[in-house]
């Protein structure tokens, strides 16, 4: 790793990387992780942009640091040889579960509104092929894959249309109502809607101009937090504090009041549509898992993506319950805030042993 | 040898189908749509649910199948219903639902809906129907001159020009004003009549029942005031010192603000209601007076007079009734910081002192002087 010719990925990729990873499940029950605070609750995915840019600085300024090396060697680096594989392989796991949560997320839902009658096992199994042939693709064909899914689905906001025309614009006031109580389970929960832009550290040594990754990062972050944005006041709009409560995919419900006179379920359209962004979220996951496994072992093995794969199906179809299942989830989501807060624990290290370090 | 793999895994592959499974999906001719579901009161613990399906078989006499049965549960009446049935049942074409007066008055509407709302089956724009008396009778009924059942009742209640009045309530616009504590939820009440269904008025609701039918003129009004662009035409009986006048207008735009003091205290709203038209018909004194422009902005304030005091006398009927169904208290909620609750919109309502102003401006007679 970390030689000069792997540079690949242009600004275009940064920017669609860091943005398409960012949509994935989240986005869709949005709304309803913030309803903690009602109406007001619209506001919050532009806080939520803001502290993304925030935790973004202490995330690149680490990188910059090592511009031809991830996380996982900079975690060997800064935390000695055994400590740091330990937390690698914590990571290669957190990922793994991570991304086993979103798809079987995503094929719950299609299975509960797309295909009622049928298991899950052969989606599964062919979103798993697709992932496989793009992941081996490595990080340049995620990235374009990204940015193909993020043209692809961009149309669907033209489904919202109807529920912009039949919602109460009122509803967006009083501002600030809310108490702080309310505010935290909001932050709490919806923060993690938007989590997928810090896997900027193991991509970072790929991208060309890395003088310029922050900025371009950002764009793509605060593309994906406008789209979240509109979303959010969109739905606002169109339900009642209840609906905002108790529905559980809000964009469905959006989509459900559209109206084509040749098509009458545009739902379905448009969460069979969502597979792009499940698969640009999941596969840029997977790449990283993959890459913490290369780090983990010395000889370079072909299999492991096949191996990884694997996992993340019997994760999906296992014969837990599915309340095993969710807490697996849940916990791995909330290990998920640890990735943004990581690096700001390996930048204090760095400053501590600055001069050992930098040998 | 990947020539022999390849061989051998197609062979395996033409094989091995003759192990799989036989599908279990229903073929499409075994599936009946359910194009209309009733409910009808039974007592507290048990309604009446019948559905009509749509009949496709050339040799049945009748072009609907409607079933019915006696039922705890939505879902529970669903598999009692299959036995009586020879296809599959299924949602996904539901169009109207009806519920008859008794079940909205003294049923559980809101379950039985919600349960609608969260089945994916069920699309969002199915339209909900108050039924005077008994719905299973609509259903059951005869309509010689309609090609079905299903089509007749699905493009009654759709929207149309001449019936702005009715609120046209889908699954959606339920459960959004049954569950918003600042609006009252209104669907449309239809009563059937010999071999025609009318569509009567509007039901009223009050928390999660029924509260009171209103008339279709009333009805207007809500909708005026909820801000619908384009109203029905409106028939006005004048009484402003020239005898009785009736006229008609066809309205082609309206527009509607409101301004609130935002005190929820001594709640004050002003009602400011546009409205652009063409009159079509005219009865009464003036009848040869209305050539000239003086005459006729004459009339257009005998007009705004009129509809001030209509408005003004359905506004405090609400006011007694202490319902809100056009969501008049949604502009206090506006300014209120806190959680508000049904309990406020009551007391707003019951409060609520409005000035109403109206602006009517004809533009035009029709082609003849």
């Amino acid at each position: 790793m970390g030689s000069a010719n792997l540079k690949m990925l242009n600004r275009y990729h940064v920017i669609f990387l860091a943005q398409s990873i960012m949509l994935g499940t989240g986005i869709l029950s949005l709304p309803q992780k913030l309803s903690a605070m009602g109406y007001t609750e619209w506001f919050m995915p532009i806080l939520f942009g803001i502290v993304a840019t925030l935790t973004l600085w202490p995330i690149v300024w680490l990188c910059s640091k090592y511009p031809n090396e991830h996380l996982f060697r900079i975690n060997e680096i800064l935390l000695g040889k055994v400590l740091g594989k330990v937390f690698n392989s914590l990571f290669v796991i957190q990922f793994i579960i991570f991304s086993a949560g979103i798809i079987s997320n995503y094929m719950h839902l299609i299975q509960s509104t797309a295909l009622p009658e049928q298991t899950i096992t052969l989606p599964v199994l062919c979103f798993l092929l697709l992932l496989i042939y793009i992941v081996s693709g490595g990080i340049k064909s995620i990235a374009r894959f990204c940015m193909m899914s993020f043209f692809i689905t961009i149309g669907m906001f033209y489904f919202t249309r109807w529920a912009i025309e039949k919602g109460e614009v009122s509803h967006l006031l009083p501002l600030l109502n809310f108490s702080g109580k309310e505010f935290f389970n909001a932050f709490k929960e919806g923060y993690l809607s938007i989590l997928g832009y810090e896997l900027i550290v193991f991509y970072f040594p790929y991208i060309i101009d890395q003088k310029k990754a922050f900025r371009h990062s950002l764009i793509g972050i605060w593309i994906s937090i406008f789209l979240c944005f509109f979303t959010t006041v969109v739905s606002v709009i169109y339900y009642s504090e209840w609906q905002l409560k108790n529905v559980e995919f809000s964009v469905l419900n959006l989509f459900k009041a559209g109206e084509f006179t040749f098509v009458e379920r545009i739902d379905i359209i448009g969460i069979t549509l969502w597979v792009f962004l499940i698969l640009s979220t999941v596969t840029a996951y997977v790449w990283c898992a993959k890459l913490g496994v290369d780090s983990l072992f010395k000889k370079k093995n072909k299999y492991e993506l096949y191996v990884i794969a694997a996992i993340i199906f019997l994760i999906i179809r296992m014969p837990f319950s599915r309340e095993f299942q969710d807490k697996l989830f849940t916990a791995s989501n909330y290990i998920g805030y640890m990735l943004i807060i990581w690096p700001i624990f390996l930048s204090m290290i760095y400053v501590v042993r600055k001069k050992k370090v930098q040998q | 040898m990947n020539r022999k793999l390849l061989g051998i895994s197609l062979l395996l592959l033409v094989l091995l189908v003759g192990c799989s499974r036989k599908e279990l999906k229903v073929p499409l001719e075994d599936i009946g749509m359910v194009g209309i579901m009733a409910f009808d009161y039974i007592d507290e613990n048990q309604m009446k649910l019948t559905v009509a399906i749509p009949q496709y078989a050339l040799e049945a006499q009748q072009k609907t199948q409607v079933f019915s049965v006696a039922t705890d549960l939505v879902s529970n009446g669903i598999v009692e219903m299959e036995k009586l049935s020879d296809k599959k049942i299924v949602f996904n074409q539901l169009r109207v639902v009806l519920v008859n007066e008794d079940f909205a008055r003294k049923g559980e509407v809101r379950k039985v809906i919600q349960h609608l709302y969260r089945n994916a089956e069920v699309g969002n724009k199915v339209l909900i129907a108050v039924a005077k008396d008994n719905a299973e009778a609509i259903l059951k009924g005869d309509y010689p001159d309609k090609p079905n059942i299903n089509i007749y009742i699905n493009d009654l209640l759709e929207p149309s020009i001449n019936t702005a009045f009715n609120p046209n309530t889908n699954i959606h616009d339920f459960m959004y004003t049954i569950t918003n504590p600042v609006t009252d939820t209104i669907i449309p009440y239809i009563e059937k009549r010999d071999d025609k269904i009318e569509i009567n008025g509007v039901a009223v609701f009050k928390g999660n029942q029924m509260h009171e039918v209103i008339k279709p003129e009333e009805a207007l009004i809500v909708q005026a005031l909820l801000g619908r662009k384009s109203l029905a035409p409106l028939h006005l009986d004048l009484h402003e010192g020239h005898g009785e006048e009736k006229l008609m207008i066809d309205l082609i735009e309206s527009s509607i603000k409101m301004q609130s003091n935002k005190s929820i205290k001594s709640p004050k709203l002003i009602i400011n209601l546009k409205i652009k038209g063409t009159l079509s018909e005219y009865k009464g004194e003036r009848e040869y007076e209305l050539n000239t422009v003086e005459s006729i902005s004459h009339l257009e304030k005998d007009i705004n007079k009129q509809l001030e005091v209509d408005i003004t006398k359905f506004l405090d009927k609400l006011k007694n009734m202490q319902v809100d169904p056009s969501g008049l208290s949604e502009k206090f909620r506006m300014y209120y910081h806190g959680t508000w609750t049904t309990k406020q919109t009551r007391e707003v309502i019951g409060k609520l002192k409005t000035e109403v102003h109206v602006e009517t401006s004809i533009i035009s007679t029709g082609t003849l002087k």
